[in-house]
């Protein structure tokens, strides 16, 4: 039944218009952005040469595309997610949902994954744009290859955070704002308070920073999946909740 | 012999402003029950308590003698539900509806396929599955509800004023459809219709404020207007004396 919600979410999104112009707008800005990083690089590629620097194509255009593609995906993704459990519950749905023998897990579950997948032409198109400088230039494949891996689980705590603040409200725009709300704060987090204090540990960005640097740390795989986690069990618990089972 | 669905002492909502109050109900199989009540009486909180939509504060619901809240959610394969606003997705076809609701009770493969296009033929929607269901009419949105309600043969079907909005040649073709239902289906049934409880239920309660004041045999000879005017009357002085 997981695998069925989650194409029914795709299914449901593709027919929509939103997921369209996301894709569209997003794999734009992100062939822009790279195309124009590239195009600076190429001017001050002979300049770094003389001066003996180390940093390459991956470092100047690769890297800061990436980091910019963090950015689309955590506008898009609450778009795409405010509606998967808001919009049920606004539209009536949500009675046919609870009083089927879909449990709230299999349902939450489906639906986290129907988001990722709706996420994931984003992240590929992006990656394959990214890749193609490859075809020129050489490029520290590794380290793309952490960045990517980065993205997908990056997308995938996205899906998951954005579906259960969606499950909180019984109105998609609500459910928008709160997501943007949540996300911003993380977001901004880093700059408020000091790496050593207890809140610090959920700032988003000392998180994800370091594998586009090229490191792959324990306690940023820690945070995401803890959190992914997290947003799953929560979600699935509101909806038992509904339905007097806990 | 066990019933089919019991409810013992259901309550719902907050002491000072129950939505349902210390009700009781017990449905065998075949049984036809309509609900009748004034707007707010309460019938829909009741439906969607019955459906395990909603916890009641107090008592319980069981199926085939198993508490619906504990069982897990398998139990709930007995259940088809057409709650008051039918819910569908406007942006799917009337076919990806019916295939969503077929796989939410459990069915697929070919299961799913013949369910799915029995069910379309029955509530002759047939000729309409590749249409997007946001360009249903009215009263076809509405027999798509129906249609998913009883695509997997429930033992026990609740719907929440089927006929709402309908023209009287559509509501007749839904009251067709109820009447041609498997006798073993049990079926409750809130409208405000008195012709929809007069012509396909064998029992009749009535509810007010969340609480049911009266429970009556359906007969070809009740006038349930007249019933229903006694018993609020009745109800009134109760309430003034």
């Amino acid at each position: 039944m997981i695998g069925a919600t989650a194409l029914l979410e795709l299914r449901r999104l593709r027919a929509g218009m939103m997921f369209w112009i996301l894709l569209a707008f997003g794999q734009l800005i992100i062939a822009w952005l790279g195309f124009s990083q590239l195009e600076v690089f190429a001017e001050i590629a002979p300049q770094l040469k003389a001066a003996g620097s180390a940093l390459g194509v991956i470092d100047l255009v690769i890297m800061p595309t990436f980091n910019s593609l963090v950015l689309v995906l955590l506008l898009s993704v609450p778009l795409l997610a405010m509606g998967s459990l808001a919009g049920e519950t606004h539209s009536g749905r949500m009675a046919l949902w609870l009083s089927s023998p879909v449990s709230g897990g299999q349902m939450v579950l489906g639906k986290i994954l129907g988001l990722w997948l709706s996420s994931l032409p984003l992240v590929v198109s992006a990656t394959l744009t990214l890749a193609a400088f490859g075809l020129g230039v050489d490029l520290d494949w590794p380290r793309f290859a952490l960045a990517t891996g980065c993205m997908l689980l990056f997308s995938l705590w996205l899906a998951s955070l954005t579906l259960f603040i969606s499950g909180l409200f019984d109105r998609p725009a609500a459910a928008l704002a709160a997501s943007y709300g949540v996300l911003v704060f993380m977001w901004l987090l880093d700059s408020f308070s000091s790496p050593g204090a207890p809140w610090h540990w959920f700032a988003l960005l000392p998180h994800i920073e370091p594998s586009l640097q090229g490191l792959l740390r324990s306690q940023d795989l820690i945070f995401f999946t803890a959190t992914t986690a997290a947003a799953a069990l929560l979600g699935t618990y509101s909806l038992a909740r509904r339905r007097g089972e806990v | 012999m066990k019933p089919l669905l019991l409810a013992r002492q259901l309550s719902y909502g907050v002491a000072s402003r129950p939505r349902l109050s210390n009700f009781d109900l017990q449905l065998q199989r075949g049984d036809r029950l309509g609900l009748l009540g004034v707007n707010g009486a309460g019938k829909s909180t009741l439906m969607q308590v019955l459906a395990g939509i909603l916890a009641p504060s107090d008592g319980e619901v069981r199926i085939l003698g198993q508490r619906l809240d504990q069982a897990g959610p398998t139990l709930r394969r007995h259940i088809g539900y057409l709650p008051q606003r039918v819910p569908i997705y406007p942006e799917l076809t009337v076919r990806e509806n019916m295939d969503w609701a077929g796989r939410l009770r459990g069915l697929k493969g070919q299961p799913l396929r013949t369910a799915a296009e029995g069910a379309l033929q029955q509530v002759e929607l047939g000729a309409f599955s590749r249409r997007l269901a946001g360009r249903l009419s009215a009263g076809m949105e509405q027999r798509l509800g129906l249609a998913q309600a009883i695509m997997h043969q429930p033992d026990i079907l609740i719907l929440d004023e089927p006929t709402a909005g309908l023209d009287p040649l559509q509501t007749e073709q839904v009251r067709d459809l109820l009447r041609n239902l498997s006798a073993d289906t049990s079926v409750i049934l809130a409208t405000h219709l008195l012709d929809d409880v007069q012509q396909l239920c064998n029992r009749v309660i009535l509810l007010d404020e969340g609480r049911k004041t009266a429970e009556h045999e359906v007969t070809p000879d009740i006038d349930l207007l007249q019933y229903f005017r006694q018993q609020a009357h009745s109800q009134a002085v109760g309430t003034t004396a």
